[in-house]
């Protein structure tokens, strides 16, 4: 029952999206121009910085993020469904899981475009151990995606909701955005330590861990008038 | 006066501090334990001093202002309150 | 006000004019000399901060699963505290690092994570004053994740490399230098019950306005 409301909701949405691609389209291509300009603005003479390449692609990551949480909720208020959904004789949790599902894999989508442009900008070998990016990335964007759909979720009916899911969100999110970078950045080491690499991937499951467990238990408290 | 003099104070042990740095650079460790001397190094003494100062007067600068702040809300919610228990007595209870 | 807040207030009066001269008796500390007096404040200052979190977050979990509004109101005090002992924490810490470490600021994990959690308590203020109504289990939600934050700063300098002095360096105090410091402690915590009070006041008698207000346009 759990997971069948769950495939449902995220049913819903990319049902929706699909129809428009508006958020999709919108998203990755406002995490591109975040990329640019941070091209711009750090290369001098023709040259990255060293080891500016990690830090940029997550902080693209957070901005596309916050825009996608945003909008996709923007969306739900709008049409009022957030209400009917939590009308819905469904578990709130599976509610919470079905959205969090639908905003990662927005995130690992644009995360498919944005890695190979950072790579090839900043001349970064992120491709050298693809599977240790791929579950850095998924587990850092899952971090991210479970706080933010929260706070984006009990945000739909606050007042100056758009700066504020930002100003909630990101001290809250710092952890798994430094963790993920250094992650990234232990990656890009011509010698790569797997031991480092793994301190920081335990600590990115650690707080995805404890983040989707708050939220989890918090959601229905706080969607509840 | 006593912030611009204050600021002032700040800014010249910046300096000052600036030149005290490139002269020690000890390794770095965490310590374990504190340990405690009698005399104090004369190296030691004028440069830290302002750094003191400004720590403790922001201490005692922020505080107060809290304080203030605290006080300055309570007496405009009492006020208020006053007002309102005066209106509702004067219109005979709601 | 309750009968013991006076008292109290005098005595922690008391308590902050005598601090000063057991810190000035205090002996220095070998390596860092003058400017680890910052220490008595600067640690009691910390130790607020993060039990100001702790409350906070403690507070909101029981609003948020109770509703009592009591909590609510409490824990908008800590989050207020937490701010203004954070900030006391943030600027007397780099003032001491200055000296101390040669650096004003150093992105370690203890610092960054409390730069981070007073972040947090800022942001529960914003909340508060702008999320309009329905904020305050937000803000009770956010305090949540707030909390997770707290353990990590404190145990964060004993795993991770750091030129931060670790938390052994408390329990080994010597008494010439405990005295004064647990002198200052005391003070501050009794400053802090003092100020969660008169805050805790104050949104009892926003409450109150409240309830007139609705009263009388029934």
């Amino acid at each position: 029952m759990f997971g069948q409301t769950v495939w449902l909701v995220l049913r819903k949405d990319f049902t929706i999206e699909v129809r428009s691609l508006e958020i999709a389209y919108t998203t990755l291509f406002f995490a591109i121009s975040c990329v640019l300009v941070f091209a711009f603005a750090l290369v001098q003479e023709g040259r990255a910085p060293e080891g500016g390449a990690a830090g940029i692609l997550w902080i693209a990551i957070a901005f596309a993020g916050t825009l996608a949480l945003g909008r996709t909720f923007e969306r739900e208020r709008q049409a009022e469904t957030l209400r009917a959904l939590l009308l819905a004789p469904a578990a709130r949790p599976a509610v919470y899981v079905g959205k969090l599902l639908g905003i990662v894999v927005l995130l690992l989508a644009a995360e498919l475009v944005l890695v190979p442009l950072v790579a090839l900008l900043f001349q970064a070998p992120l491709f050298a151990h693809p599977v240790w990016l791929a579950s850095i990335l998924l587990t850092g964007t899952i971090g991210f995606a479970a706080v933010g759909t929260l706070f984006a979720a009990m945000l739909v009916r606050a007042r100056s909701r758009d700066v504020l899911l930002p100003v909630l969100l990101y001290p809250i999110t710092v952890p798994v955005i430094i963790a993920g970078v250094r992650a990234t950045g232990a990656l890009l080491q011509p010698e790569v330590d797997a031991g480092v690499l793994q301190v920081w991937l335990a600590l990115l499951v650690c707080f995805d861990v404890v983040f989707v467990t708050l939220a989890l238990w918090t959601f229905e408290p706080l969607m509840t008038d | 006066m006593k912030p611009f003099l204050l600021l002032l104070v700040v800014l010249m042990s910046c300096g000052a501090a600036g030149t005290a740095v490139h002269a020690q650079q000890p390794p770095l460790q965490p310590q374990e334990e504190f340990v405690p001397i009698d005399q104090l190094p004369p190296q030691d003494q004028l440069p830290a001093a302002p750094l003191l100062v400004a720590a403790y007067c922001f201490i005692v600068l922020a505080l107060f202002g809290y304080l203030l702040s605290l006080a300055r809300r309570l007496t405009t919610v009492q006020r208020e309150l006053e007002r309102l228990e005066g209106d509702v007595k004067r219109s005979g209870g709601a | 006000m309750p009968n013991w807040f006076l008292p109290a207030a005098a005595i922690c009066g008391l308590m902050f004019a005598t601090a000063p001269i057991l810190i000035a008796n205090a002996p220095y500390e070998s390596t860092m000399g003058l400017v680890q007096k910052i220490f008595y404040v600067h640690l009691p200052a910390a130790w607020m901060f993060l039990l100001g979190g702790v409350l906070c977050g403690v507070a909101s979990a029981r609003y948020l699963f109770k509703g009592d509004p009591r909590q609510d109101r409490f824990a908008w005090a800590c989050a207020e505290l937490v701010v203004l002992f954070g900030a006391l924490t943030l600027v007397t810490g780099p003032l001491w690092a200055r000296k101390a470490w040669g650096v004003w600021w150093q992105w370690d994990v203890r610092l960054t994570s409390s730069l981070m959690g007073w972040m947090v308590a800022v942001a529960y203020l914003l909340l508060r004053k702008y999320g309009g109504p329905g904020s305050d289990k937000l803000a009770a939600g956010l305090a949540l994740f707030g909390l997770a934050n707290v353990p990590f700063i404190y145990i964060s300098v004993n795993y991770w490399r750091t030129i931060h002095p670790l938390t052994t360096v408390v329990p080994t105090l010597p008494t010439s230098f405990g005295v004064p410091l647990w002198f200052s402690v005391a003070t501050f915590v009794l400053l802090f019950v003092l100020l969660l009070r008169m805050r805790v006041r104050l949104e009892e008698q926003r409450a109150r306005v409240d309830a007139l207000y609705l009263s009388m346009d029934a």
